[in-house]
């Protein structure tokens, strides 16, 4: 379903309705970013993509959860940024059945 | 703790099952179990006393529908004792594509009712329990207190929150999957289950833990709406029966009575699994993915240390799950200049009174292709939205966005929709693009979509 990204970039999944809102289902975005940044960046490209899909949805990075820390969380020293060639996925909850 | 059924070490139905399940380990099986069971039980890891215990389990699964119907045949097959079901729906024609524990002789029969006469057929042995209504906030401790494991089985987000709840209070095991369209959830929670407010240790998540709050129901569609592939919903469910037969063979649903390190002991990687199936390239792979989750979080609202969630709270309405997975959204409701009845469109259309102009219809492609108004064009309202944000974000003009004729006349124009909601979003964007020339060209909603159309004008419109 995925190749490799490009130099200088990380892999982003979009499953259920992250994928409908995006119309994709993967895309390449440039490495590194704060994991902290990743909501404010994507809303750029996915207007209102934050309130309708993201600030419910649970994040992985490279199949290992990750809690999104909020953009004001003061910079730490353990922060995490997501690196080139990372694989991150943005997975809403579906509820159907 | 002060809940009645809540208390892990009380006489609730984990230690009974618990007890019962002691006795039941030490005797002989049957000669139509023996070979009933026969080629399950040689699985390594399973064997007779892994089937004894499954013969001993009480399983409660809680919805009758394309996760239920795959999830329940497996149960039954692998000779779960005490299989109980909750669904207060009938069998439904649209429902036989994916449900196949329901027939087409079966149509309008509770659904309950319908499952258990085809597991019957399938394994006579277990016991099987209807309840033949939905789960609701007051009689869902009293039912699932009944049972070892619950089988998440549901289609709404509100019952999802509600089942959880009640399983982190009664330290019940949950199975829980969910699928919609091409795609399917599957996750493992609570399990070796663990009392509400233990985390000085590593113990399982609930449903809250990984999604602390529900998607805007704008968001949310279900299967009636957005559409299900049979086989992907059919492969979460048997996944799900998979999960349980692991848990009750090998015991991780009973409570540890030391909770010191019981739990934690048990406790296997919390792992969501996602199925993806893309219908869009045909030749594209499937995929599978195994997401490594965290557990219990320490400030979870049902299971963390401070929670404050009981049974008798559930049951008086606290919280109110209902109101919880509603939080209005920014839907816009368009003043009644903008509207117009699909009857008085019509009924104008047909008598010549309305003047030359553009029909947008806003349905996915999908729906478009049964059926749609004389002369309207279709524009997908998902890829609409996306490419108006575009043009709003990084300038361009509606030409990019829009068929010409929409954008080089002042023909006015109308916009349908399914059922009413997105042709007054697009009404809106519209004339935020400027279509509406600064008043001068009419927008106007159909109201109420091609569902009203249906109703009011067209009564063998072919409406999904």
């Amino acid at each position: 379903m995925t190749t490799k990204p490009p130099k200088g970039h990380f892999n982003i999944l979009y499953f259920a309705s992250a994928g409908s809102y995006t119309s994709k289902n993967v895309e390449a975005l440039p490495a590194p970013l704060p994991l902290r940044k990743l909501f404010a960046t994507l809303e750029e490209r996915y207007q209102g993509f934050r309130a309708s899909v993201l600030d419910h949805s649970l994040v992985t990075i490279n199949l290992t959860y990750v809690d999104v820390p909020g953009e004001d969380a003061a910079e730490e020293a353990e922060e995490i940024v997501i690196q080139e060639g990372d694989e991150v996925a943005i997975i809403p909850p579906v509820s159907s059945g | 703790m002060g809940q009645d059924t809540g208390n892990h070490n009380g006489a609730n139905g984990a230690s009974v099952a618990e007890n019962s399940a002691q006795d039941g380990l030490a005797r002989r099986l049957t000669e139509e179990e023996f070979d009933r069971y026969s080629r399950q039980m040689i699985v390594p890891g399973m064997g007779k006393q892994g089937q004894l215990r499954l013969i001993n389990s009480r399983v409660l699964i809680i919805g009758a529908g394309g996760l239920g119907c795959p999830a329940a045949q497996y149960i039954a097959g692998a000779g779960v004792g005490t299989i109980g079901i909750v669904d207060g729906d009938v069998v439904e024609m649209s429902n036989l594509h994916r449900q196949v524990g329901h027939a087409t002789s079966r149509i309008g029969m509770k659904k309950v009712d319908s499952l258990i006469s085809h597991l019957r057929g399938l394994n006579p042995l277990p016991t099987y329990i209807a309840h033949p209504f939905h789960l609701t906030p007051q009689n869902a401790a009293d039912i699932i207190s009944q049972y070892d494991l619950v089988m998440d089985c549901t289609d709404n987000p509100a019952t999802r929150y509600l089942i959880s709840d009640v399983c982190v209070l009664l330290c019940r095991p949950l199975v829980s999957a969910a699928s919609v369209q091409k795609s399917g959830q599957l996750i493992v929670l609570n399990c070796p289950p663990t009392p509400q407010g233990l985390v000085d240790g590593k113990y399982a998540p609930c449903y809250r833990c990984c999604f602390r709050k529900p998607p805007p129901p704008s968001s949310m569609v279900s299967c009636g709406e957005a559409g299900i592939m049979g086989p992907v919903v059919g492969m979460m469910g048997v996944a799900q029966a998979g999960e349980a037969i692991k848990i009750l063979a090998s015991a991780l649903h009973i409570p540890s009575q030391n909770t010191e390190n019981g739990p934690e002991r048990n406790l296997q990687q919390p792992t969501l699994l996602i199925y993806t199936y893309d219908l869009d390239s045909a030749v594209g792979p499937y995929s599978f993915r195994a997401l490594k989750m965290g557990g219990r979080k320490k400030n979870c609202f049902a299971c963390g240390e401070n929670s404050t969630l009981t049974l008798e709270g559930i049951k008086a309405g606290n919280p109110n799950y209902e109101q919880f997975c509603s939080i209005p959204t920014a839907s816009c409701n368009l003043p009644p200049e903008e509207r117009i009845t699909a009857a008085a469109y019509h009924a104008a259309k047909e008598k010549g009174e309305l003047p030359e102009h553009i029909l947008l219809d806003t349905r996915e492609k999908e729906h478009f292709s049964f059926g749609s108004i004389d002369g309207a064009v279709n524009l997908p309202f998902g890829k609409f939205l996306m490419k108006a944000a575009a043009v709003k974000r990084g300038g361009g003009s509606a030409r990019d966005i829009l068929p010409p004729e929409v954008v080089d006349t002042d023909a006015p124009i109308f916009v349908v929709c399914r059922r009413g909601l997105d042709s007054q979003e697009t009404v809106a964007k519209l004339k935020e693009l400027g279509l509406d020339k600064g008043g001068k060209r009419k927008i106007m909603d159909i109201a109420g979509g091609m569902k009203a159309w249906k109703e009011e004008v067209d009564p063998s419109f072919p409406f999904i």
